[in-house]
């Protein structure tokens, strides 16, 4: 396997996964460097959550390869791991639809983010030995400095059932941020919020970028925020590579424009 | 120095009272209040509870459900039963061999079945939980197949045996380990579940999906969640057959796993006092309060009917358990105090 260069973070090589005989992701390549705010953009159904997915080994991909660079500076290939392994080097991800546990608090929500560092095993937690105590307060506050920073501080110990979105994704976003990632993979991060809640998560995501140092791939059909925060984007459709670049250069890209609006042909 | 927290508000210091609480029981007996037979009802809510906190970390906390409580439970007991009456060992090696024996059992078992889940997961355990009772009827070499196993007191660290001269203190010598064990398992239950494993059960129920992205291997918690019921339940079929000094296959049957689950639904699930009141309700209401209703009483299995009213009333109106009414009271003791004050 060869090392990925110095300012890649992750690349995606002939990525291809089939369901049956549909091809829901066929032949896409894309590098993501190093501290850049990566965005995949697509018409319904394009195959973009398949990608996210295959990344993050909730499906394995029939052919292709992903290189991940781990916190630990070493080159990964992912297809080779299971899918609670994959945060260990340093990816992480949210959910489409908010997969939090509706039954514990806010800061419980985020502590299960810091879930693989804990160093205590179960029986000295059971008896709640000195280092078992020291340890969960350290999270604790760790947690509570990450809502701080998020602005939701104040509600920490409120249940997260019914609950706002825009808290909700925040919170998922907290608990990503428990585990000093790497990259964080975002799923539709404005779906359901309005227009000033999606502006706010756009400042959120550049502020995490600069605060934790990490690397973000998201997946979004809100084109503002895509065009808004994104230094680079790749577009696929129906499985396919379209095309990666800036986000002006995608605007003007003439097989991007005709992926969303259609031909004139066809129209 | 941290000054130690005392307040009842600290669940430690809670749980260490309920046990001192459960203790007044031996001393109404001695003071002649309650009848002597209340002793053994209340131990049996004791050993009960400690196999129903142990199914609660399963389908509580973790989400899967699990018919194979008794089993376990009377693998325990005939195993630790054997040891000591038949081949003499001392009472404590027998209690740690019968815990770890079905315990390691169980974790086999969960190895092969915990990869399948919900409806599936109960048959495979109610399969194996069938089998074992079916064990206990054939091989009466060891179990004393279906005329039961009959065994005396144990002796506890080696020198302190039931002798004609403390017949009557005996009994409760045994109540006060049952209620030292059940607050041990109380607190440790507590301080399991509010950590880092609690969570990774709780995620895992919550959504396998995000457990997983967060790094929870799902088999390996699901397989110590299994471990840890099945290490109460065998703890508790322990307790069982030494202090009722009697085992037979029908005690561990499917309805004493389903009354365990009804336990939990009833009393609250993810919650350590909801287990021990739904305990009460299946295990010690019948006995206790609705043999004494007239002519209901009297009518057969006129428990399982309340259990079934009560499970569907707690399901519509309290669905955290029948626990929840702790809060209704002191919201109802809040108002009365702001009315009169």
């Amino acid at each position: 396997m060869n090392d990925l260069n110095e300012q890649t973070v992750l690349s995606i090589s002939e990525l291809s996964i089939a369901f049956g005989g549909i091809k829901a992701v066929d032949n896409v390549s894309f590098e993501v460097n190093e501290g850049e705010i990566f965005g995949l953009i697509g018409p319904n159904g394009a195959g973009k959550t398949t990608v996210f997915n295959c990344i993050t080994q909730f499906y394995k991909p029939n052919h292709g390869s992903i290189r991940f660079k781990s916190k630990q500076g070493q080159t990964v290939e992912l297809t080779h791991h299971k899918s609670h392994e994959v945060i260990g080097y340093g990816l992480v991800r949210t959910f489409q639809n908010v997969e939090l546990i509706k039954e514990l608090s806010i800061l419980d929500n985020v502590l299960i983010g810091g879930h693989i560092d804990y160093k205590t095993g179960v029986v000295r937690q059971a008896f709640s030995t000195k280092t078992a105590k020291m340890e969960e307060n350290a999270y604790r506050a760790q947690a509570i400095e990450i809502l701080k920073f998020l602005g939701i501080e104040d509600r920490k110990d409120w249940l997260v059932y019914g609950l706002p979105y825009g808290i909700l994704k925040k919170v998922e976003l907290a608990r990503t941020l428990m585990c000093n990632p790497k990259l964080i993979i975002l799923d539709e991060p404005a779906a359901g919020l309005n227009d000033t809640e999606t502006l706010d998560f756009a400042n959120v995501i550049r502020t995490i970028r600069d605060k934790y140092h990490t690397s973000i791939l998201l997946v979004e059909h809100d084109m503002r925020l895509v065009m808004d925060v994104c230094d680079r984007i790749c577009a696929i459709n129906f499985g396919k590579f379209l095309a990666v670049g800036t986000p002006k250069e995608i605007q003007r890209n003439k097989a991007v424009q005709a992926a969303y609006l259609g031909t004139e042909d066809a129209a | 120095m941290k000054k130690l927290n005392l307040s009842l508000k600290n669940p430690i210091v809670s749980y260490i009272g309920f046990g001192g609480l459960l203790m007044l029981v031996p001393a109404l007996i001695l003071a002649g209040v309650l009848r002597n037979s209340t002793l053994t009802l209340v131990a049996s809510v004791i050993f009960y509870s400690i196999a129903a906190l142990g199914l609660n970390v399963l389908l509580g906390w973790s989400g899967l459900v699990s018919l194979g409580t008794a089993g376990f439970m009377g693998l325990a007991a005939y195993i630790s039963a054997y040891l000591t009456h038949d081949l003499k060992l001392p009472f404590e090696l027998a209690l740690v061999a019968a815990v770890i024996i079905p315990t390691l059992i169980g974790i086999l078992v969960g190895f092969i079945s915990l990869r399948i889940e919900g409806l599936y997961l109960a048959i495979a355990t109610l399969a194996v939980s069938e089998i074992l009772r079916k064990t206990f009827e054939v091989f009466d070499f060891f179990t004393g197949g279906y005329s039961g196993k009959p065994i005396s007191f144990p002796t506890i660290l080696g020198f302190i045996t039931q002798t004609p001269a403390n017949r009557t203190l005996f009994p409760i010598l045994m109540y006060t380990i049952l209620v030292i064990f059940l607050v041990a398992v109380m607190i440790l239950i507590h301080n399991l579940m509010k950590g880092q494993f609690g969570r990774a059960l709780n995620a895992m129920r919550g959504s396998e999906a995000a457990a997983q992205a967060m790094g929870i291997n799902l088999l390996k918690y699901r397989l110590m969640a299994f471990g840890l019921a099945t290490a109460l339940a065998s703890l508790s079929g322990v307790l069982y057959v030494h202090f009722i000094k009697y085992t037979h296959p029908g005690s561990w049957t499917l309805a004493l796993s389903l009354n365990l689950v009804a336990a939990i639904i009833i009393g609250g699930a993810r919650n350590i006092y909801g287990t021990i009141l739904g305990v009460f309700v299946v295990f010690a209401m019948p006995d206790l309060i609705l043999k004494q209703i007239p002519y209901f009483g009297t009518i057969p299995n006129f428990a399982f009917i309340v259990n079934g009213i009560l499970i569907i009333i707690v399901i519509m109106y309290y669905p955290y358990g029948l626990i929840q009414i702790t809060k209704d009271f002191k919201k109802i003791w809040l108002k009365l105090k702001e009315r009169f004050s």
